[in-house]
């Protein structure tokens, strides 16, 4: 007769950011049964965007989801107004806004790989990639002009302009940051007492993925070519700018890691690629109309497939705003990964997740 | 004695997400990162409410998040300082008068240190901490005071009369 | 974005017939207030036709039952009840309490 254990983790936790809790219930170390409670974050941000704020103004409200992929959050918003505006925006913002998307999605990823450093017990790693993220954060601040919330795309475009020595001090700061990222793979990749906690745990195959609709790294860490960027070409010119799909076969901790630790690299050659062969002319397309019937967008945020859908009625005000962030789909994945593994382990799978519950809850 | 001593010079610290964006979290764990690495400053982030000195909050206070506020507040050991991290935590920001927010971190628990900003940074947060060490000293020295004679009622000629002592335990 | 519309009690069977996991992609199930009536939308991409969205909307009173898909669809439960706290709308098997504290009065994205 096996005898069960509920073992609470959360709502406050050294390994978590957020409040999320988690009741395990195990046998003996094995986690049999999780039950996630995600609502500490709920908020009301789609209702206060549909009638506290203007749908100019929702653009800056919308950051407020989540300070991890905020300019993803006002990527999608901006899209999906400009959409229900009928408005096409200059080249030029197109190509700034994939600039500022993929520094946050570097400084995104390198988070989550130190906090998963951390989480498996490697402080010295955490420390050192937190070290090397800090050159993204002055990227950003340098472009967008903040360390976290940017607020730099809005309706019809994007806020500030790049500056030519913004431009040439990124160029010069990424060839710093390129050979601290091929040790940081050589450390992932063949650290040995990283390896047991990583290699191996809290893996999920690709027919759970497939059938579970995981999204972002987690499915294309167990081989499920899922990128939105793969997808579409006519809100953002990704392939142009020369985005390459990161497939890993795993599906364990290590093959995330690994997915993220390539995409960084697959990142720093899209920002070269788009200062570059950066466009001139304007970066705002000016528009008096007003917000009419309903669209869609897909934008792929550093976690995943980010989702908006927005209604608009002729008023200065949306009828509706349905925003579907990455990890509200990846949950009932998440619930599924952490069975026949080690409690030990719970704390690395949940920062291999890279759960965003500001995003989830809203 | 050694304690007094040690929870100047190495204060623990709580950080609690009370429904924050985690834009003001991340730079909370910015600031124990190697570039502005409060460790020197012997502050360690320990997640455990009855060891640590210092609370940090981010966020408005979320409806299903008070409760655990309040414990978590309540679990830490006197004396202790409050910290409230961004614009949300100390008034409740772009957030106010939504259906699920309370409003401020004052609103639900006493706050000693307000740090504004969306999001605050890491040199804010470091220079609220040590504004917030300065009223840990404090609460220390005034916890120290032998609580009964300071409220003893004294007759006219400044002395104790023992007759007129009320009889509950002061308050403060 | 291709919109089909089907009658409330269609919904499962249609989504049945259309749903293949190694083809399609769940993306999110949304519900509009209307004013007289609501709105849900359940929303599919494509992996083997990639940027396709496929909407089906079916109108639905604010006291009906409306059916889940999660039998069709194992991963909609999420937001299933979500949408359950937020709209106020009644879904097969779906429990109050994801988002919102059990004594929230009303729903919060309603109208009135």
């Amino acid at each position: 007769m096996a005898t069960y254990y509920d073992i609470p983790v959360g709502a406050q936790h050294i390994s978590l950011l957020e409040p999320l809790h988690f009741k395990l219930t195990t046998e003996n170390e094995k986690i049999v049964d999780v039950e996630a409670n995600v609502g500490y974050v709920h908020r009301g941000i789609e209702k206060a965007c549909t009638t506290k704020f203007k749908f100019r103004q929702v653009s800056f409200v919308i950051g407020r989801i989540c300070g991890l992929c905020s300019i993803s959050h006002t990527t999608a918003y901006s899209q999906v107004a400009e959409k229900l505006l009928n408005l096409e925006i200059p080249l030029r913002a197109k190509y700034l806004r994939i600039l500022v998307l993929e520094l946050d999605r570097i400084h995104s990823h390198m988070l989550c790989l130190s906090h998963v450093a951390e989480n498996s017990g490697f402080e010295a790693l955490f420390m050192r990639t937190m070290k090397d993220r800090e050159i993204s954060m002055e990227l950003l601040e340098a472009v967008c002009g903040n360390r976290v919330q940017y607020d730099y795309s809005i309706v019809g475009g994007v806020a500030r302009d790049l500056r030519p020595e913004v431009a040439q001090m990124i160029l010069t700061r990424l060839k710093e940051l390129r050979p601290k990222i091929d040790d940081l793979i050589d450390i992932f990749q063949n650290n040995w007492s990283l390896s047991l906690k990583n290699k191996g745990i809290g893996a999920i195959s690709f027919e759970d993925a497939m059938r579970l609709n995981a999204v972002g790294p987690l499915a294309r860490a167990a081989g499920v070519p899922v990128d939105v960027r793969n997808d579409t070409e006519d809100l953002l010119p990704w392939k142009q700018v020369g985005f390459e799909m990161v497939l890993e076969n795993g599906g364990d901790v290590h093959a995330r890691n690994m997915v993220r630790l390539r995409e960084l690299l697959v990142s720093m050659k899209i920002i070269e690629n788009v200062i570059q062969g950066l466009p001139e002319g304007p970066i705002v397309a000016e528009t008096k109309a007003l917000p009419e019937g309903e669209a869609v967008v897909r934008l792929e945020a550093p976690r995943g497939e980010l989702f908006h859908y927005a209604k608009g009625n002729k008023t200065q005000y949306l009828e509706r705003l349905k925003v579907k962030a990455p990890t509200f789909s990846n949950i009932p994945a998440f619930v599924e990964m952490f069975k026949g593994n080690e409690y030990a382990s719970a704390p690395a799978i949940i920062a291999s997740y890279d759960p965003c519950l500001s995003c989830t809850a809203r | 004695m050694e304690l007094k001593l040690y929870r100047k010079k190495s204060p623990w610290i709580l950080h609690y997400n009370a429904g924050s964006c985690n834009g003001c979290d991340i730079e909370i764990l910015a600031c124990l990162s190697p570039k502005y690495d409060v460790e020197r400053f012997g502050m360690i982030n320990t997640g455990n409410p009855k060891q640590s000195d210092i609370l940090l909050i981010t966020g408005p206070v979320t409806k299903r998040s008070r409760e655990r506020l309040v414990e978590i507040y309540s679990q830490m050991p006197e004396p202790k300082v409050v910290i409230c991290c961004g614009s949300c935590a100390s008034t409740g920001g772009v957030f106010r008068d939504m259906y699920n927010i309370e409003g401020g971190v004052d609103q639900v628990i006493p706050v000693d240190v307000y740090v504004p900003g969306c999001a605050c940074r890491p040199e804010q947060i470091i220079d609220g901490v040590v504004a917030a060490l300065e009223i840990l000293e404090k609460k220390t020295k005034a916890i120290e005071k032998p609580l009964r004679y300071a409220n003893e009622v004294k007759d006219e000629n400044d002395q104790i009369n023992r007759r007129t002592m009320p009889g509950t335990i002061p308050t403060k | 974005m291709k919109r089909i519309d089907l009658p409330l009690d269609k919904v499962v069977e249609e989504i049945g017939k259309f749903y293949r996991y190694d083809e399609h992609h769940f993306i999110v199930i949304n519900a509009v207030d209307l004013g007289d009536a609501i709105e849900v939308q359940w929303f599919f991409s494509n992996y083997v036709a990639p940027g396709e969205v496929t909407m089906f909307a079916a109108k639905a009173d604010a006291s009906q039952l409306i059916p889940s898909i999660t039998r069709v669809v194992p991963s909609a439960w999420v937001a299933e009840a979500e949408l359950v706290d937020l709209m106020g709308i009644n879904i097969e098997n779906a429990k109050k309490g994801f988002v919102l504290e059990e004594d929230f009065e009303g729903a919060p994205l309603r109208k009135k």
